[in-house]
Formats: structure tokens, sequence, C-alpha cells
């Protein structure tokens, strides 16, 4: 309180200063009336109300009050000899308090002192000048504080709106508008009785239904959400017929050769309820399957499964890979269009003439014959007298030779087929002058010796031990023979022109089963039991091993780009080795039943097939692409039927045409067959 | 549209058979339930009533342009023909063999026959012996000489005599063709042995196929080594003289029982092919067809000896022909059972305008009438002879008169079917009426 005075005391200065000339006219016209009324007050709370007046003009330009403590109760200092600080830190001093004589003593000395007001907060007596005064006056008196202001002005209406037709006024609202309403009260009044009296009822409480859908599925109910197992809802039975009534139309009624023809069911497929009639509800019995339906049920609630198998919905034709479709890998051989009679026992091997005009096969009757594709006519037969297990047909089409495997010895013939300059040369590669004896220089019987063979004009290599296999090479010059029991000399090298031989391998790991070379490089390639092992020739030194993980490797051909090769085994199995991928099969297909005799691949199409014991030989689609990046493509292709089979065994030979899609199969029922596209 | 036999079909019976065969040209109304059997019927009940004397004979019939080959009204609905208007049914004499003749028997398989001479057929045969046939029932002639099987004979001139010579070329397995000239007016009761009057040696394999030019001035050959040699017939008599005279000299061991035989060799030679040339055909004097087992059928132009156009078939062909409207359709058969008919002229597709697929085994020829547009045979592995028209996609007959693989196939005198297979006959089917 006395900081506002203060406040309003230091203002005083600056105020009269300005203007004096207004205030001095007024202040001395009614200069006692003034005194006079402000005596009676005398008090410090009328200065305030005058100070709070002011102080919402000029608080911006009010001068710092000589004391610095702020804001704070002024008890605070009430014990203290100093009432706060000035500016510059130093005490104030408090002044001693005159006493009340003193005060009344000055009062009536001092004709002004009723001008003097105490300034508790700065700690000093304060003098009002005579405009203060009388604006206080005029404050008390409920007046505007200066004089020459008009509170009531004439209005001045601004706005011409007599004949404007105008709907609105610039009036100034009207009294009513802001008198509460007497009517509103009375109706309101009204209500509040109403309601004390009952006669208007809020909130009425809302009515619960208590239905609830006896039928409906209890699934989705809160109880079975609540429980922690997930619920099983129990089958629904289905709803009562008109069969289940206790008297049925007749139609329903089962006749007896029905009832008869129940017992005939599975026990499953019987029905369960046979509806009968009765003549009345009376007559009914008593339920007879009532005790075992509920053991059946005791049964169902205890044995039932509590836990819910997770399936997975997969579509089991998205797991299959993704094949292009045969049509568009044709032409593949899959029809037999002709065949190749005129053995009398199992065709063991058969070999295709390079430009395909013609097919030469070894069989069991001691016969090799030569066949004329085109028609499939025997245009000749060798009788050679022994089983004939192997033959090739030289792959240099102006040598038209043929290797047989007769016996335990390799066989050389003039195919006689040709021209006569090709003739010729073929007689003059199969004429052989005695030679010295090999000079061996163990001591042991040669491994192979040339001898002629009078009877056929051809060329008999004696071999120390049975012959199993023979292979050209593509030129058509060398050729290998595989020995099977012969130890270190098991495969063997021949040079057809030079009429040498000798054995590559000195130490030989394994009982080799073929051996064959490389469509176009130096290479060979051997298998064993379980290993194919692919040999530089020129560097004489093993390459590759590649692991088959097969029982018993049964044969092997080589792919014409040279780096693939499929293995044919005797549990039914065939491998294919990405020879530049991994010495492990790229893929191992289980097609065949059972023994595998012979593998295959077309030189000219991706095909590639396989002959099985079991009667059938499957051409495959097998595609090798030139980009490194890209696996080999592997169709299966067509399953070929038509041998049968003889004494346990099946197809024992396939061969592919060299220039047409078609696959020679020669069975053990002495049929060649030949597959066409 | 279900099989209710009381529903009837009004027809009209048209034909350009002579008058006697000619029925009236009033609309009736006949069951629709009717196949070509009581179609026959009614033609021939038709014809006996103007005629009492009239022999009932089968007809076929052709509704716009296609022969009826199921009951009647499944035949309208399948070609969505109304049912409702008069229709307009062409006859036609049935084309199939009336009888079989005792068939000929030979030494080995016969692999050809030229059915191009009306009194004789000529016969190749696996023993290397080519045989002429008078009128299909004597051998009068056998011509020897080639040292392999025969694979393809052909008369020269059409079988229209010269001097009373007829003039024959065969070819070979042992990679030569051979020329002929035989008597034609023998008549004596054992067959007569002729020698080739001319060897025509180059290719470098067994000759598979022989054409002689409408002219019958020179002779192309399709042969295994992958080409097709042109040869002149006669040539000049002194080119020839001396290359023999060389030949001669060159492997006078060799050749030595062939000294009275003119030699000649290829006038040009057409490379293209990469496999076996199976057949070749001279349908006009300067084209020739060829088909091969490496899947394609080729034109070649004889002038510039270049080939004019090709066609991919994906099939090895075993047999070709020309002919049809204006002689430009190519019927050709191969390592399928399917005989398959293209349109060259159509252009830019290779799809064939009729398939035939009555067969269940390798095609091995197939000829063309030699004056009907429509009319086809060919022979198959499955011993089987099938006619075909090409009005219809089923056989209109076949004959089963070989125990064994049919290694060729002719018509003979316009109305018979000769064919040649591997149960060494030749047997001959009679009386097929081809207007």
């Amino acid at each position: 309180m006395g900081h506002s005075d203060g406040e309003h005391e230091l203002e005083d200065d600056g105020l009269s200063a300005d203007d004096s000339s207004w205030s001095d006219g007024g202040w001395s016209e009614d200069d006692d009336e003034e005194s006079l009324s402000f005596e009676g007050s005398g008090s410090g709370s009328d200065s305030d109300e005058a100070a709070a007046a002011e102080e919402s003009d000029s608080s911006e330009d009010e001068v710092a009050p000589r004391n610095t403590v702020g804001d704070v109760p002024l008890e605070w200092y009430k014990d203290e000899e100093h009432i706060g600080y000035d500016i510059d830190g130093r005490k104030i001093k408090k002044r001693d308090r005159e006493g009340r004589i003193e005060a009344y003593l000055k009062n009536a000395d001092d004709a002004k002192n009723w001008r003097k007001i105490y300034d508790e907060y700065n700690d000093e007596e304060v003098q009002i000048t005579k405009e203060e005064a009388k604006i206080i006056s005029r404050l008390l008196k409920g007046k505007t504080p200066h004089a020459n202001v008009d509170p009531y002005p004439d209005y001045v209406d601004w706005f011409e709106y007599e004949d404007k037709g105008h709907p609105l006024s610039s009036a100034p609202e009207p009294k009513r508008r802001f008198v509460p309403s007497k009517w509103e009260q009375k109706k309101v009044v009204k209500l509040v009785r109403a309601i004390r009296n009952g006669w208007i009822k809020l909130d009425k409480p809302k009515e619960e239904s208590n239905l609830y859908l006896l039928w409906g599925d209890e699934t989705d109910t809160a109880d079975n959400k609540r429980q922690g197992l997930s619920y099983i809802p129990a089958p629904k039975p289905n709803l009562p017929g008109h069969e289940e009534s206790y008297n049925p139309s007749v139609e329903y009624i089962p006749t007896q050769e029905e009832i008869d023809s129940y017992q005939l069911m599975y026990e499953e497929d019987r029905p369960k309820f046979i509806p009968k009639r009765f003549e009345s509800l009376r007559s009914v019995p008593a339920y007879e399957k009532a005790l075992r339906e509920g053991f059946d049920r005791c049964l169902d609630l205890y044995l039932c499964p509590r836990t819910r198998k997770k399936r997975i919905n997969i579509d089991p034709e998205s797991l299959k890979p993704k094949l292009p479709s045969k049509k568009d890998l044709r032409p593949y051989p899959k029809t037999c269009y002709l065949e190749f009679k005129g053995h009398t026992s199992p065709v063991t091997s058969i070999s295709v003439e390079t430009t395909g005009q013609w097919l030469a096969s070894g069989s069991r009757d001691g016969t090799i014959r030569v066949w004329e594709v085109e028609t499939g006519r025997c245009l000749k037969v060798w009788n050679v007298g022994g089983d004939v297990r192997h033959i090739a047909w030289n792959p240099s089409p102006d040598r038209p030779i043929l290797a047989a495997i007769v016996g335990h010895d390799l066989l050389l013939i003039n195919a006689e087929v040709g021209c006569e300059e090709v003739q010729m040369r073929a007689k003059e590669l199969l004429k052989i002058c005695e030679m010295a004896p090999q000079d061996d220089t163990d001591g042991k019987k040669p491994a192979v010796r040339w001898m002629k063979h009078e009877k056929f004009d051809g060329i008999t290599l004696l071999h120390h031990k049975a012959v199993s296999n023979v292979d050209w090479h593509f030129k058509g010059d060398y050729f290998t023979t595989v020995v099977p029991s012969g130890d270190t000399r098991a495969v063997l090298l021949h040079q057809l022109t030079k009429k040498h031989s000798h054995h590559p391998f000195r130490k030989l790991p394994g009982l080799p089963v073929a051996a064959t070379f490389h469509p176009s490089q130096k290479m060979f390639f051997v298998a064993t039991k379980k290993f194919v092992r692919v040999y530089d020739l020129q560097k004489a030194q093993l390459v590759k091993k590649l692991e088959s993980g097969l029982r018993e490797i049964s044969s092997i051909s080589i792919h014409p780009g040279g780096d693939n090769v499929i293995v044919g085994s005797k549990d039914g199995k065939l491998c294919w080795f990405d020879t530049d991928l991994s010495t492990r099969p790229y893929k191992t297909l289980k097609i065949h039943s059972k023994d595998i005799t012979n593998v295959t691949f077309h030189r000219k199409y991706p095909l590639f097939a396989s002959s099985s014991e079991d009667c059938t030989a499957y051409v495959c689609h097998g595609m090798v692409y030139s980009d490194l990046n890209q696996n080999p493509l592997i169709v299966p292709l067509e399953i070929l039927r038509g041998h049968s089979s003889s004494d346990g065994r099946g197809v024992l030979d396939c061969k592919f045409h060299p220039k047409q899609p078609w696959l020679f199969t020669a069975g053990a029922d002495s049929v060649i067959r030949l597959y066409c596209d | 549209m279900d099989a209710d036999p009381s529903r009837q079909v009004r027809v009209r019976f048209v034909t350009k058979l002579p008058p006697p065969l000619r029925a009236p040209p009033a609309a009736i109304a006949v069951p629709a339930d009717l196949s070509r059997m009581g179609l026959s019927e009614i033609v021939n009940s038709l014809l006996a009533a103007a005629e009492p004397d009239h022999k009932a004979r089968p007809f076929d019939f052709l509704v716009d342009g296609e022969l009826v080959r199921l009951p009647l009204q499944q035949f309208l609905l399948a070609k969505g023909i109304s049912a409702e208007r008069v229709l307009e049914l062409e006859y036609v004499k049935a084309v199939a063999p009336r009888k079989q003749e005792e068939p000929c028997p030979h030494d080995d398989w016969v692999s050809a026959v030229d059915g191009s001479n009306p009194s004789f057929i000529l016969t190749g045969c696996y023993d290397g012996l080519a045989r002429l046939w008078k009128d299909g029932a004597v051998c009068t002639q056998i011509l020897e000489g080639h040292s392999d099987a025969i694979t393809s004979t052909r008369f020269i001139n059409k079988g229209v005599e010269t001097e009373g010579n007829l003039h024959v070329v065969t070819g070979s397995k042992d990679r030569s063709l051979r020329l002929y000239k035989c008597d034609a007016s023998v008549s004596m009761d054992y067959p007569k042995r002729v020698g080739a009057y001319k060897i025509l040696r180059g290719h470098t394999s067994s000759v598979q196929s022989i054409a002689v030019d409408p002219s019958s001035d020179m002779l192309c050959s399709g042969s295994w080594d992958s080409t097709i040699k042109l040869w002149a017939i006669e040539g000049s008599e002194e080119d020839g003289d001396a290359v023999s005279l060389k030949k001669r000299r060159m492997n006078s061991d060799s050749s030595g029982p062939e000294e009275s035989q003119l030699e000649g060799l290829a006038t040009s030679t057409f490379l293209g092919h990469t496999q076996c040339v199976t057949a070749v055909t001279w349908p006009e004097q300067q084209t020739i067809y060829s088909a091969s087992w490496d899947h394609s059928v080729r034109q070649w132009d004889v002038q510039t000896v270049k080939e004019t156009w090709n066609m991919f078939c994906g099939k090895a062909l075993n047999c070709l022909d020309c002919g049809g409207e204006g002689s430009s359709l190519i019927a050709a058969g191969g390592s399928d059972p399917i005989l398959r008919v293209w349109d060259p002229r159509k252009p830019g597709t290779l799809a064939p305008v009729f398939q035939f697929s009555s067969h269940s085994s390798w095609i091995t020829a197939c000829k063309w009438h030699p004056s009907s547009w429509f009319h086809l045979v060919s022979s198959s592995f499955d011993g089987k002879v099938m006619l075909w028209d090409l009005r219809t996609a089923w056989p209109l007959a076949s004959v089963d008169s070989h125990k064994d693989k049919v290694l060729c196939a002719d018509w003979w005198k316009g109305n018979s079917v000769i064919s040649g297979g591997a149960d060494s006959k030749l047997c001959i089917a009679y009386g097929i009426e081809i207007v």
C-alpha cells in the first residue's frame, strides 16, 4: 500500500509542472470544500484509490523509488534500523518517529499539514499538491477525476436513416436487454417446482434385455475367448428332420430291401438312424443306443486332441520346379515306328554309323549284323561264333570298320559299306603283316597280340584277359579297350594305323568299368566302380576325379561339348556331372528300377537317354549353355516302352541316331527298335 | 438337332457323269440320318427306275466340294449348312479298288515301282535287278547290272515306246544309275535278261531317288551323299565314249566286264541339302523339287543350279510328289505317320494345307493321280496302301494286301494302284474309277 503511495507522490511533481494552467483555476474555486471533505477521512486508503487511477496511465515514466527492496512485506524491516537500501546499496536509516503529541502540534502549527502524508515505504513525509487534493476530492464524490471531462456529451447521430427504409437502427441497446426477464424466471420456477414434486423424471434407467441367441454360433462369444486354450467348437448336429419324427410319413420308411442293402455297406457308410413308425408317442421305446453314445461322447471328450494343428496352406503345384513344357523341347524320340528283327538271342550292343545310314548290332547268338536304318533291312551277317559283347563303329566316315568284342578278344572287321575307294582303304588298314613278337621286358605274356583273322579279312586283338569295352577316338585311329581284371594292364590304347598297343596306366586304383575319349580334346575318361577319372593324354597326368557316390557305375557318356558327363549305375541311378562346376554330381536322377545298361548323349540335339534292365529307356532333355553362369537344364521327357523282358533282362543298349532325333534300343527280346520324333 | 428318325432333308442329286448315270434333277426328301450308303441306294434306285437294266454301284457324295463321310445330318451340322433349303448333292463314282490281282512274286524286297507306262510295270528289287511286267502279270525282261539293291526306277519318255524300245533308268545303292533300252515287243515264255547301255557314276553314296524331266532329255538323282545330280540322258555319244574310255583306262581291272557300256558324268550338282536326299521330282521343265532327311523341301532352278525356295517341316522326309491343282501342291511323307500337303503359293506360312493321318508308321511313298487333282496314293511301313481325296480327311480306301512293310506305290493306267513291299510282292489293285 505504501508503495503505491510513493509512486503517486513522485509522479505528482511532473504532473503539476505540466498542467498548472488549468488546475490552478479549478482548485482555487472550491478550495475549502475540498479541504473539508478530505479532513474527514484522513487515512491512506483514499489516497490509495487515487494512486491506482493514476497508475494505469503513467507506470512507464515513473521515477525509481528511493528504496530498492522491491515488493516485499515491509514488516520484514519492522525490527531493523533501516527500511531498505538506496540505489548505491547503502542502508536507508529509519527516521525517528514523531510522537502523537508532536504530530498534533504540527497539525495545529502548520495549516498545510492536512496535505501531508507519510510514505512508509520510503520513510518520508510527502505533501500533496492542490491539484492532487482536488482530484482526490472529486473521486471521493464519485465524479470524474478531471473537472473538464464531460461524462454525458450530446449524442450525435451520424447516420440518417429516417427515410432510408433501413431496418436497423443505430439506436443504443435498450435497457430491457440487460435486465433479467421476469417471464423466464416464472418459467424456471415452474420447472423447478415440477421437478421437486416429481412431475418431471430425469435419467430414466436403461432396461437390459435378457434375451440371447439360442442357436447362435458359440465360437465368438466372450466366454470362449476368455479361455486360455484355443477353443475347438463341437461339430454341429443336423437339425432333426421329418424322418426323426416318431410317426414319419411313409416315404421316409425304408423298404425291407433297402434295410437289407444296408448290411452290405461298410460299417461307416451305413445310415446311423433308420426311421420307424409308432402309433403314438407312448409306444416309443427308450433310446437303445443312449448308453453307447454317452460312452462314445465321453471317449471323445477324453481322447480329443487338445492342440490345434497348424497347417501351412501351400499349393503343392508351386513346390514343383519350373520346367519348360515338353512341347517346347521337341523334337525328341517318342514313338517306335521301326523294328529290326533277325537276331535270335538278346542283342547286347548296337552302334550307328557316323552318317546314320547303317546300324551294326552284336548279339548273344554269335552274329554281327549290319542294318539299313531307313528300311530296317538286314544287309550283312557275320557269324563270328562267340558272344558279341560290345560293338563300335569307327567314327571316321571313310573307315567303315567295326570293332567288336567277341568272346574275350577284340575283332576288327570291314563293314563293307561305302564306295570302292573307301573299301580299298579299309582293306589296306586291316592288312597285317606278321610282326615280330612284341618285346616284352617283363617276360610276361604280352597284353595284346595283333593277329590276322582269316575268315573275315579282319584283325583279332588277342588280349591276356577278357575284354569288356571298346571305344574309338573321334578321329578313328586310336581306340581303347578295357580289361576289367587286367590289373596294371586294365586299360589299353591301340593305334589302328600302326597296329600298336600300349597300356598307359602303370597303376589304376579300382576296377575299371569303361573308358572313353573326350569328343574333341586329348582327354581320356576312365570309369571305375565308384569314380570317374579324367586324364590328360598329352601330359599323362590325372586332371580330375569325379565322385559319383553310386554303388557301381555301369556306363559313361561324354557330352559333345566335353564338359559334362553322365554316368549310369547298377542301382538305376543316373548322375550328371558338370566338370566345370564340381567333382560331385550336379544332378542324380533316380529313374530306373533296375540296372542301367547304357547312357548316351545325342551329338546334335540336347538329348540324352538311358536304357535299363527294367525294359524301359528314358529320354531326357539335357541342355548345356555356353554361358558359364547358367547350369545345365535337365528335363525328363519320355519313357520309351515296348521291349519285353527276357531272362530278367530288359533293354541292353541304346544309341542315338547321329543326325536325327531318333533313338535305337537293343533289347534282350532280340529286337532292335527305332524310336522317332 | 438330335437323331430324330423322322427328320428329313430335301436334296437334289446332280452329277457330271455321262447320261445313263444321270438321275432326275427333281428335289426329293430323304431321311436326315442317311449315310453315304443310304444315299447311294437312293441314287441307284432312281437310276434303276429310269433304266431297268441299271447295275447298282456305289457312289460318293459331295456337298460344297467336300465328301460326305458322316450321316447327312451330322455332316450338315458339322459344316454349319442349313438343312432347311434344298441341298445339292453331287454324286461321283466311289473310288475304291474293285479287285486284287494275284501278286507278282520277286526274289527280294520290291523297293521301286513305276506305272507310267500303260502296258508295262517297272519294278526295282533289292536283289539288284529291275523287272518289266507286261500287263502286270508276266515278267518279260530282267534288267541286270547293279551290284546292290535298286532304290528307284523310272521310265523315260513316260514309257512311250520309241522305235519299239522302252527307255528305263534305275538307281541303286551301288552309287550308280543305269540306263536300259528294252524291246517292248518280245513275246517269250521266259524273261529276257537285258544289260545297261549306259552307266552314270558320280554319287559317292547310294542313289535314293530319280526323276526324269518332262521333255525326257535329262535326269536328276538324289543321293545319300546329300547332293542332287543332273545327268544328260542321251548326251553326245562322243562325250560319253571319251569318258568311258578314260574311266576304263583308269581302273581297267575293276570295271572289266562292263566294256560294252557307255559311262556318263553328271552335268551339274545341286548342293544345299545337309543330309540324305530321299526324293526328287521334276514337275516342270525348269524346276526340281527335292525332299531330304534334313527336314527340308527345296525347289531348285535347273538353269541356274540354284535353290529358289525351301521349307522346313521338322520331320525327316521320305517321299515327295507334286500335283493337285495346276501341279502346284506338294505332298510329302516321312518319319511319322502323317501325309502332309503344302501349298508353296501360300505366302508366309509353313503350315500344311492338308494332313492325312490314318497310317500308323513311316510313310514311304506318295503319288498324285496322273489326271485327278484330288487323288493321292500313299504307302507306309504299317503294310497299308491308302487312297486319299483332298476333299475329305478320311482315306477313301485302304489296301491291305501286303504282309510286311510297303516300300513303294504308284498309280497305273489311271485306275489301278501298284505297290511293292518287304514281302517281295508286287500287288496290283484294279478298278479304281476316277473320272
